[in-house]
């Protein structure tokens, strides 16, 4: 262990340290050595003081006015660094104010994009419903003032002697329409659907529900000799007529 | 051995109170402006290398750690480093090298021939040109062990002896030097 003392005393490292000349790895190994070990504290704290000591000696009196400029620029610098830090300070919290305010423009933009695109989407599909209610509306008027169209009127046979309905049909511009001005009352689980048979085919054309407002005018699927039924289906509707519970048929 | 004075300057520096430069200024000025004139050998870089350093001491402060240095080892190595700094970024070599050749006649300036300064220059005096011209080329000069081998043309080995035999022929003035010092720090 001696051994070790006199040879790390013997080498230059320790003034290397005190001239803060050593190398991360010198000085870590100078610092334990000087905590572990008194003789090299000693030795350590001996060129502290010969290092002041011949400093010392090469002391030359400061000139007029530099003690002054000293302070000046360190009191200059020591405002300069808190006038800094109040900016600093002052530029986190706008920074952060402002971070907050692009995150709530920011996510309303978003809620505002997606009602955007929902509104959009509303106005095309009452767009085209509008078109399509306005066609009919239009081909309703064609049919019922034009001196061509057909008016026929249907009954119900015994299985709904109350049934009544009138058919349009308008054979120049191929358009039927029919008004079902009454329908018996039916079970809760039972239900009216129409059928038309057009061309050999036999087209749903749907469940008659609430027929409150008896002006309503249906389309009819236009065929030449086309047949249309009302039948008494399951509530819900059928995909098929079923023949036995047909309650009135319409020749246009 | 930390003295009141060193630990009080200590604490002001780092509490960031700006009395601690007025202290070290009157305790430690004339020594860290000496060393600073020793290495860039000019009134005007000297003054401008004490304002940097001390500007430098003024914002590390918090780095200080008295278990490592005394206070004056961390303001010397400071001082000496910004001086070494200066003269490089002057990089001014030739002139340098003239100056570094009349380094051998350096003297205190006639006007600075105060009595303590007198003094010191006899202190100076006692310690053997050999191994005065070694620890001024390794404390003021900024030179490696290496570089001061070569510049001296002495072997390194004998660089290390000097260095080591100087610091210790300190010892002899160290006595005087800090009476000296008591009483410099005393004068009005």
């Amino acid at each position: 262990m001696k051994e070790k003392i006199h040879l790390f005393l013997e080498s230059d490292l320790l003034e290397k340290y005190l001239l803060d000349t050593t190398t991360a790895e010198e000085s870590a190994r100078v610092e334990r050595y000087i905590a572990m070990y008194p003789e090299v504290r000693e030795a350590y704290r001996e060129l502290e003081e010969n290092l002041e000591t011949f400093a010392r000696l090469y002391s030359r009196k400061t000139p007029e006015g530099l003690r002054e400029r000293i302070v000046r620029s360190i009191q200059q610098q020591h405002a300069g660094r808190s006038r800094f830090r109040r900016y600093a300070i002052a530029a986190s919290f706008a920074a952060l104010f402002f971070a907050g305010a692009s995150y709530f423009f920011w996510n309303q933009n978003q809620n505002l994009q997606q009602e955007n695109a929902l509104v959009n989407n509303k106005i095309q599909v009452l767009e085209a419903d509008m078109k399509q209610q306005l066609e009919d509306v239009r081909n309703q008027f064609i049919v019922l003032n034009n001196p061509q169209t057909r008016k026929f009127l249907v009954n119900g046979n015994q299985k709904a002697r109350e049934l009544k309905a009138i058919a349009y049909v308008n054979p120049v511009k191929k358009l039927s329409y029919i008004n079902v001005r009454n329908l018996p009352q039916l079970p809760e689980d039972q239900c009216y659907q129409m059928w038309a048979e057009v061309n050999g085919e036999m087209v749903n054309l749907g469940i008659l529900k609430d027929f409150r407002d008896k002006d309503q005018l249906l389309a009819l699927p236009y065929g030449e000799k086309a047949l249309g039924y009302i039948t008494i289906e399951p509530q819900g509707g059928n995909s098929t007529p079923t023949v036995q519970n047909i309650v009135a048929n319409i020749n246009y | 051995m930390i003295t009141l004075l060193e630990k009080h300057i200590v604490e002001l520096l780092q509490e960031g109170n700006d009395k601690a430069i007025s202290l070290l200024y009157e305790h430690y000025g004339d020594t860290l402006y000496g060393v600073a004139f020793k290495v860039v050998r000019d009134e005007e870089l000297a003054q401008d290398v004490l304002q940097e350093s001390f500007v430098k001491i003024w914002n590390k402060a918090h780095t200080y750690d008295a278990s490592k240095a005394r206070l004056f080892t961390w303001l010397f190595r400071i001082t000496r480093n910004t001086a070494i700094d200066k003269v490089r970024s002057l990089s001014n070599k030739s002139e340098r090298e003239i100056q570094m050749d009349v380094s051998g006649v350096y003297n205190v300036g006639v006007e600075d021939l105060r009595p303590e300064l007198m003094d010191m220059k006899q202190q100076l005096d006692k310690i053997e040109p050999r191994y005065r011209t070694v620890l001024e080329a390794l404390f003021f000069e900024g030179m490696t062990q290496q570089e001061a081998s070569e510049e001296l043309g002495i072997p390194l080995g004998t660089i290390k002896s000097r260095l080591k035999i100087g610091l210790r022929e300190l010892k002899k003035i160290y006595g005087a030097a800090s009476l000296l010092f008591v009483y410099l720090c005393i004068m009005p």
